[in-house]
């Protein structure tokens, strides 16, 4: 589902010069996988996750995503490829104030090359996503947790591929944060790619395979360090 | 980008930010305002100018004669082979030919005057006109010679008219005149005869000229006279009947007028270019002043669209996150360039209507205005605005026009917001 070979990717940083924030990743993802990527603050989760969905692609190296190659892709390829394979679920949820629930949820539709019954979709996936009942509500009505599965619900709507979440349980309490992982295990079961950035424990214990992200290189869990800074295609 | 969604998108935004979008309307409908208003001014004000001060045929170039015969065959005078000459002329459609009564006439009239006591008497300038010349406006009879001892149909400019009534009848609490309470009305007028000037050595004509119409063709100051009745008069006084004073030509379209003039020329003979020329300075005068405005209004409609590239950047700055969103969910920098100046086309539109309105609405109080406080005079007109269909539609495109144009950068900015850097982590 999801293949890199050799990604790296660089930002300049005024007086330091190149960061590389991704050195030769190189990283298979099996469909129906449900991968967690933990590491420390600016190790390049993030960075790995937007390569991945097409947000960054001033990146070296060769990247497939659910049969899609996105070196050298124009703009409005990526902004397909978003629409149409990948969903984004993020740490601060990142709703349309003035929206509705169900107005969140379709947004996606705006944007894509087919029409569809948006509406009954939509209801799917909040539904789905336990908010089948609060579709008329704006998001300053809705719960932290009700929050996220709105946005999960949005990233759901196209039905992509993969679902790549960045730190998707950061603003969530506990108790929240389990019903949201709950979530995932649930559509990892019905066989969605999951790929999750996170600090938090409960998720990548939820996940079927978790990598570690040091330095711009990914190890396997638990103990990116027993590697000796030396990466290993996962 | 799908058309539903991005009226949602543009309301949503719009709504948001009502303040704002207000505020940048404003601006656009201050400026589109002011340039209907004074567009419409100029147009109205030129009609006026063009229609009833000056009315000039387009189609019309006026001979006469040079004021130096030259030639061995008199060349410069309008004799009737000049007017042969002036017919065969190629573009030439009619030609009128005019000849004043060379000798000088008064009329003495004392008697009621539209329910008025009138005694008063005046020199009077008649020209004789070649019938077709202004038949179209003649409501009395056919405008011929009715032959020695009845009287002469007369054409009298709308024009003098206008004057009479609006100058010359208020100072003599004189009754005001309309063109159908003229027609058939005859007042006495000796021709040879002349109150001040020295007289020819032929006899005296007294006669009658009764009005037949009103024309924006008859001769301003002048009994515009069948061209017939004018070559007895002359006969009778013995002076030059042969020779014409002026002669019309009438072309068959416009574009045919500059090569008859140069012909014209060519034959020796002038044009009396005095009317259009006037009308050209009047005209251009209008044009300028209105051109004037226009540029002030343009320049109002160029700040506003600062306004609204100042409040789109604030917008967008303030909407990074929301547009990082709609990238990550599909957009690509063409949709968000195209959702931003759909926003501004929404506030120019806005805007261009409103300030429409407001200029249709700020003429119709001036007409009103001019109506109550400002005093009769000559052409007068009932409004001093013209606003053609194109001119609201104009308004509303400029003002369209300008909110694209203050939107462009911001819009760019919009699409070129890196959704990678918004989304991270906690933003």
């Amino acid at each position: 589902m999801i293949s890199t070979g050799g990604l790296s990717r660089s930002y300049s940083d005024g007086a330091r010069g190149e960061v590389r924030v991704l050195d030769g990743v190189s990283l298979e993802v099996r469909p129906g996988e449900f991968l967690a990527v933990v590491g420390r603050s600016g190790s390049g989760k993030s960075t790995l996750l937007h390569v991945l969905g097409g947000l960054d692609s001033e990146f070296k190296g060769e990247v497939t995503v659910a049969g899609t190659k996105l070196a050298g892709l124009k703009d409005r390829a990526l902004a397909r490829f978003r629409n149409e394979s990948v969903g984004f679920v993020f740490q601060s949820f990142h709703l349309i104030q003035g929206l509705t629930a169900l107005e969140n949820v379709t947004l996606p539709s705006a944007f894509a090359s087919v029409d569809g019954d948006d509406a009954q979709r939509a209801r799917e996936a909040l539904t789905r996503v336990g908010l089948g009942e609060k579709t008329a509500r704006l998001p300053s009505q809705l719960s932290g947790g009700e929050r996220q599965r709105v946005a999960i619900a949005r990233a759901l709507f196209n039905r992509p591929k993969v679902l790549l979440c960045d730190e998707p349980t950061g603003n969530l309490d506990v108790q929240t944060a389990d019903e949201v992982i709950a979530l995932f295990r649930s559509l990892n079961q019905d066989g969605l790619t999951i790929v999750a950035v996170t600090h938090e424990d409960r998720l990548r214990a939820a996940a079927s395979r978790v990598l570690t992200l040091v330095d711009g290189r990914l190890f396997p869990d638990p103990d990116p360090l027993s590697h000796g800074g030396k990466g290993e295609k996962s | 980008m799908r058309a539903s969604s991005l009226r949602k998108l543009v309301r949503l935004q719009l709504r948001r930010d009502r303040r704002g979008a207000l505020s940048s309307s404003f601006g656009i409908a201050i400026g589109i305002a002011s340039l209907v208003f004074f567009v419409a001014l100029g147009l109205g004000v030129g009609r006026v100018v063009r229609e009833k001060i000056f009315p000039v045929d387009s189609r019309l170039v006026d001979v006469v004669p040079s004021q130096l015969a030259i030639g061995l065959f008199g060349g410069g005078k309008l004799t009737q082979d000049a007017v042969d000459r002036l017919t065969a002329l190629p573009g030439v459609e009619r030609v009128y030919r005019k000849m004043s009564v060379r000798v000088p006439a008064v009329s003495f009239f004392d008697g009621d005057f539209f329910g008025r006591k009138l005694r008063m008497g005046i020199e009077v300038i008649a020209v004789g006109v070649d019938p077709d010349f202004v038949r179209a406006d003649v409501k009395l009879g056919d405008f011929s010679d009715p032959g020695p001892g009845k009287p002469i149909p007369t054409v009298v400019a709308s024009r003098l008219l206008e004057i009479y009534n609006k100058t010359f009848a208020p100072a003599r609490s004189l009754p005001q005149l309309s063109a159908t309470m003229l027609i058939g009305f005859s007042f006495p007028v000796d021709f040879n005869r002349s109150y001040v000037a020295v007289v020819a050595p032929g006899p005296v004509t007294s006669t009658q000229l009764q009005v037949a119409g009103i024309s924006e063709r008859g001769v301003l100051a002048a009994a515009t006279i069948p061209l017939d009745v004018a070559i007895r008069m002359n006969k009778a006084a013995n002076v030059d009947a042969e020779t014409f004073t002026g002669v019309a030509l009438q072309a068959r379209s416009p574009s045919d007028v500059p090569v008859i003039v140069a012909a014209v020329k060519e034959m020796g003979l002038r044009v009396d270019d005095q009317e259009r020329r006037m009308s050209e300075n009047a005209g251009a005068a209008v044009a300028i002043t209105t051109s004037a405005m226009a540029l002030l209004s343009a320049l109002i409609c160029l700040l506003a669209a600062f306004n609204i590239a100042h409040a789109l950047s604030a917008a967008v700055r303030a909407r990074e996150r929301e547009l990082g969103v709609m990238r990550a969910v599909g957009a690509s920098q063409r949709d968000i360039f195209g959702l931003v100046l759909a926003e501004a086309v929404v506030l120019g539109v806005g805007g261009g209507v409103m300030g429409t309105l407001t200029a249709s609405l700020a003429a119709l109080g001036v007409d009103m205005l001019a109506s109550r406080v400002l005093p009769e005079f000559p052409f007068k007109p009932d409004t001093f605005f013209q606003v053609p269909l194109w001119l609201p539609l104009l308004g509303v495109a400029l003002g369209v026009v300008a909110a694209i144009a203050g939107a462009w950068l911001p819009a760019r900015r919009a699409a070129q917001v890196d959704p990678a850097r918004v989304l991270a982590g906690q933003g």
